[in-house]
């Protein structure tokens, strides 16, 4: 019988048990879907990794490297096997003349006992030995809907050369194909890599049996760190240009890192919602048990035994720990689906597909079912103290004393009556009034930062483009080019406003036993299209000397200003040099350095050269200026801006929804805790109330008795919400962060007051809900009850 | 005959707030099987107080008391509850129904607990509520509610059927009705039943009438020839 009084009891209660329900459904949902997620990511990236043998170290040299050389690195204790390959980006013509479109073309290694990062055929057959055909990226083939035997048209040295397509390929060195750092998404319309037979590439890059980029794996038992100094020194003399391990490989990474966010956010995301979903619990199953004393009180009488009533209690919570895991755990099982099929957008991992792994689903149940019953029993185990001679009595009035608020004669006076009820219960409950404080606090902070969170995300890009890359077109040539002939060559173009020559080296910089491998940029001192600026958004002057750290590397090397760091480059005529830390600047796509261009090359030792050019010009125009250039040999790259702004565009409007999705969460968390609150005053107070419209007042007078308590605290909540909404933010800024971006843990003013104004919806809503209640109270049943 | 009910010397005092209310003030008694007590007084007389312990809801300051022979006063609340789960049915004023249950399903709630008990319907037919079983309490009236809760109470059985002012809040032919409901179960059954009021009328139907002002039982009265409910003058 008990549990039909359960039913009814929820029936009666619903909103109250739904908004709790839809908080833990949400908590689990993100709970499910990001744990499924990841494990999905997981196993598919462990697998590929293992069977196609992902190498355990990767180095690029400049220099042609002779194949026979190859083997002897071998001879390197802890090398198990070493292979080398020949990698060259070029230009892809006649598919979308308004992109600049590029392959990574990648020989094909021999088998020797394995081939290391070897490529799974996805699609058609591996290219025949000496066939000028490749194995295409998959995804750039899908991109591009081109079919199998199809020809391909490639720029080589300033001449097209057609490939023909034998299939789609794979391999476990770029799941995650981006060009460089400073594209931070996979762009398949833009970039994918391709392979072919060495000897096919080799002929046409005419590099005579040489390679330039190795992997390797390693023996059991030794890590990179073994051989990393040996291979150095061998590789010197090769022009080396990165050496890294596994961990650090830039595909790997992006992998890895996803990982780790999937995996923080997992935990700390439900968490936060069932807590929410626990106060609210909490405060219901009080609520229930202070308004149900009587009957707990006849239920003692007839001799219901203590674990009876308070199993009885507990099983509200258990309704709706059940109900939001259950659902919670199939909503996140058909989002991880949806999770999983986004990242096969970004990651070419062939065995990605959308498992429900069921332990995720059962774990999740059991995660609510705690929050649940744990918060219940905190709510209900004041039956226990409960004597049944006392239940049945209502309980004793508690107005003791005058508040603090009323002896200050002025504000006191300038309440209504409703007001000053108001006022006093918020007072005295004080518990309860802490709690829907917490609540408020939760929703107003958590819709600030995600607003912020959105326009982070937009400073982050839109600073970027607009006040430090202003360049309508980025060149970068394939070897350095003397700098006056650069200049008067591209000044000549149609459409050129201005030309700004570019050093960019790939450096390393270490400060005691800390490394980092970054990009400098050299950049004139009147520089106008690159332009680093501070968190204010100013433009940071480029000193004469010395070099600028970008926030993340000089946390990294954990330098400050004035330290003097050593550098090393490829690029140096004396390797290594050392140079003074001149300023730290923000940074938020990349993690490039700055020094200015004669410094830096006096510095590496070069003369006069640009390993590109900045270009501001008509926009009309670019397609001539690609038409020139673009099959040049000299050009390796040419990046517009228009296009990468595109593409951040695209990727915000992605998070637009999960952000609104989210926002949505913390209004209806907001609306439950407060509906819930407000329901108990009403309970407590329903006396006094149907009193008072007996009096002949309105509902909407009455009402204030229970609004204004709550604006109240609403109010309060709102300005505690706001260094709540800070930290957040930049928490969030401080978890999402890594190598390739850091967001800004900006907390915008439009964001605290959208979010005030999500704040004040929760409560208007909820506050329309019991005014429909208090319009409907039956006042003479009221009344009448208990003379 | 079997004495249910024996109590040496109660007393309760209440602390409310600084004033120590004494609600007993050393009382003695023996109730015996199968009687029909009627427990007079005013307000304040110390009647509820002493129905309270009686049913183990509450517990003496000081003095004995004994259901059957064994203690109740210094009984954990763990023994108490025993007690009144399988000794004690409960009838209050104000009838104390769960409001979301029905008339049947409220009786159900006692029967479910109960060790031995009596058919829900058959007990709801007997309080002549054979049809209004599945009615909520906020569709039947004060009177129907009352034997609702007669109901519920005697559904468990129990030794003892403790009633507080069962027909307070009633007419007098709806009190009459319900009065003829406990001197039913009272006799079938053979089962103890207290009632308490302060309407003298009811003593007439009593065996025994214990007489309660201000905290002491001033005397028992034993009633020669009990009158059947219907005769009773209101």
């Amino acid at each position: 019988m008990l549990t039909r009084k359960m039913w009814r009891d929820i029936g009666e209660n619903k909103m109250a048990f739904i908004a709790c329900a839809v908080v833990v459904i949400i908590g689990l949902t993100a709970y499910t879907s990001m744990q499924m997620a990841k494990d999905n990511l997981f196993r598919a990236g462990d697998s590929f990794y293992r069977q196609y043998h992902f190498g355990d170290g990767f180095a690029k040299i400049k220099n042609p490297m002779p194949s026979s050389q190859v083997e002897k690195l071998s001879d390197i204790r802890g090398i198990d096997q070493v292979q080398g390959r020949l990698v060259e980006d070029v230009r892809v013509t006649g598919l979308d003349e308004r992109r600049n479109i590029y392959l990574r073309l990648i020989s094909l290694q021999d088998q020797k006992p394995y081939i290391l990062n070897g490529v799974k055929v996805l699609k058609g057959a591996m290219p025949e030995e000496n066939s000028k055909a490749l194995l295409l990226g998959d995804k750039f083939f899908t991109a591009h809907r081109l079919a199998l035997g199809e020809p391909l048209t490639v720029i080589i040295d300033g001449k097209k050369v057609q490939l023909k397509i034998a299939g789609t390929g794979q391999s476990p060195d770029f799941v995650y194909a981006i060009r460089n750092a400073q594209n931070i998404l996979p762009d398949p319309q833009a970039f994918d890599v391709a392979y072919l037979p060495y000897e096919v590439m080799d002929g046409l890059f005419n590099r005579q049996g040489a390679v330039n980029d190795l992997s390797f794996a390693l023996k059991p038992g030794f890590k990179f760190e073994d051989v990393e100094q040996p291979l150095k020194t061998e590789l010197k003399k090769y022009g080396l240009e990165s050496l890294v391990s596994r961990a650090d490989q830039a595909s790997n990474v992006m992998l890895t890192e996803e990982l780790k966010g999937l995996e923080k956010s997992a935990r700390s995301v439900p968490v936060l919602f069932l807590a929410i979903a626990a106060i609210i619990l909490y405060i219901m199953l009080k609520r229930m048990v202070e308004s149900q004393r009587g009957q707990i009180g006849t239920l003692k009488a007839y001799g219901y035994r203590n674990h009876e009533i308070i199993w009885h209690y507990l099983s509200y919570g258990l309704i709706v720990g059940l109900a939001g895991g259950i659902l919670g755990g199939v909503s996140g099982a058909v989002l991880s689906n949806s999770m999983t099929k986004l990242y096969q957008q970004y990651f070419s991992l062939p065995g990605l597909t959308g498992k429900f792994p069921l332990q995720y689903f059962f774990s999740g149940i059991l995660f609510a079912l705690g929050f649940s019953l744990i918060a219940s029993y905190q709510g209900a185990k004041a039956i226990l103290k409960l004597k049944p001679v006392d239940a049945m009595r209502p309980p004793a009035p508690s107005f003791k004393s005058k508040t603090r608020l009323e002896k200050l004669p002025v504000v006191w006076a300038a309440f209504t009556v409703q007001g000053r009820m108001a006022v006093r219960n918020m007072i005295r409950n004080k518990e309860r009034s802490f709690f829907t404080l917490i609540g408020i606090v939760f929703t107003y902070s958590m819709m600030a930062a995600l607003w912020s969170m959105y326009s982070m995300v937009d400073t982050m890009v839109l600073d970027q483009f607009y006040k430090v890359q202003k360049s309508d077109v980025k060149i970068s040539f394939t070897k350095p080019l003397p700098l006056p002939d650069v200049v008067e060559e591209l000044q000549n173009t149609g459409g050129v406003r201005r030309i700004e020559p570019l050093v960019e080296v790939p450096v390393t910089l270490q400060k005691d036993y800390r490394k980092k491998d970054v990009t400098a940029l050299g950049l004139l001192p009147d520089a106008e299209l690159f332009t680093p600026v501070d968190k204010l958004g100013s433009q940071i002057k480029i000193p004469a000397g010395g070099i600028l750290l970008s926030e993340q590397t000089a946390r990294k090397l954990k330098t400050g200003l004035g330290d003097r760091i050593r550098l090393e480059s490829i690029w140096a005529r004396e390797s290594p040099v050392y140079v003074q830390v001149a300023g730290i600047v923000p940074q938020y796509i990349g993690s490039n350095v700055y020094m200015d261009q004669k410094a830096l090359l006096a510095l590496l030792g070069q003369g006069d050269m640009a390993t590109g050019a900045l270009i501001s010009m008509d926009p009309g125009q670019i397609p001539g200026l690609k038409e020139r250039y673009g099959t040049s040999k000299y050009v390796d790259n040419l990046e517009e801006r228009q296009q990468s702004i595109d593409l951040y565009k695209k990727l915000m409007d992605n998070n637009k929804t999960t952000l609104l999705l989210m926002v949505l969460m913390a209004v209806v968390a907001g609306f439950a805790i407060v509906y819930n609150s407000s329901i108990i005053t009403l309970a407590e107070r329903e006396r006094e109330l149907a009193s008072l419209r007996v009096l002949g007042m309105r509902p909407k007078e009455v009402m204030e008795v229970v609004s204004v308590e709550q604006w109240f605290i609403g109010a309060f909540g709102v300005l505690a919400g706001v260094p709540f909404a800070l930290a957040m933010n930049q928490g969030i800024a401080g978890g999402m962060s890594s190598d390739l971006y850091t967001l800004p843990g900006r907390t915008s003013p439009a964001a605290l007051f959208l979010a005030l104004l999500g704040t004040v919806l929760a409560i208007w809503v909820a506050q329309f809900w019991v005014f429909r209640k208090i319009a409907r109270l039956d006042l003479v049943g009221v009344l009448k009850e208990r003379e | 005959m079997d004495t249910v009910l024996k109590a040496r010397n109660l007393t309760k005092y209440y602390q409310m707030g600084e004033v120590k209310v004494e609600a007993l003030k050393g009382v003695d008694f023996d109730i015996y099987a199968a009687e029909f007590i009627v427990m007079l007084g005013p307000s304040g007389s110390g009647k509820s107080t002493m129905l309270n312990i009686i049913g183990g809801m509450d517990t003496p300051s000081s003095g004995e008391i004994y259901f059957k022979g064994k203690p109740l006063h210094g009984a954990s609340e763990k023994v108490l509850t025993e007690y009144r789960r399988n000794a004690v049915g409960f009838v209050f004023q104000f009838y104390n129904l769960m409001p979301n249950l029905t008339a049947y399903e409220n009786v159900m709630l006692s029967v479910e607990i109960a060790q031995n008990p009596l058919k829900a319907e058959d007990v709801l037919e007997q309080v002549g509520l054979g049809d209004r079983a599945g009615h909520f309490p906020a569709q039947l009236s004060g009177g129907e509610q009352q034997r609702v809760a007669i109901a519920r109470a005697v559904a468990k059985n129990p030794e003892l059927l403790l009633c507080d002012e069962p027909t307070g809040a009633l007419d007098s032919a709806t009190g009459i009705q319900v009065l003829k409901v406990l001197k039913d179960f009272n006799e079938r059954y053979k089962k103890t039943v207290i009632v308490i009021t302060h309407n003298a009328s009811i003593a007439q139907m009593a065996n025994r009438v214990f007489y309660l002002k201000d905290g002491r039982l001033e005397h028992i009265d034993n009633v020669a020839n009990p009158v059947p409910p219907k005769e009773v003058s209101w």
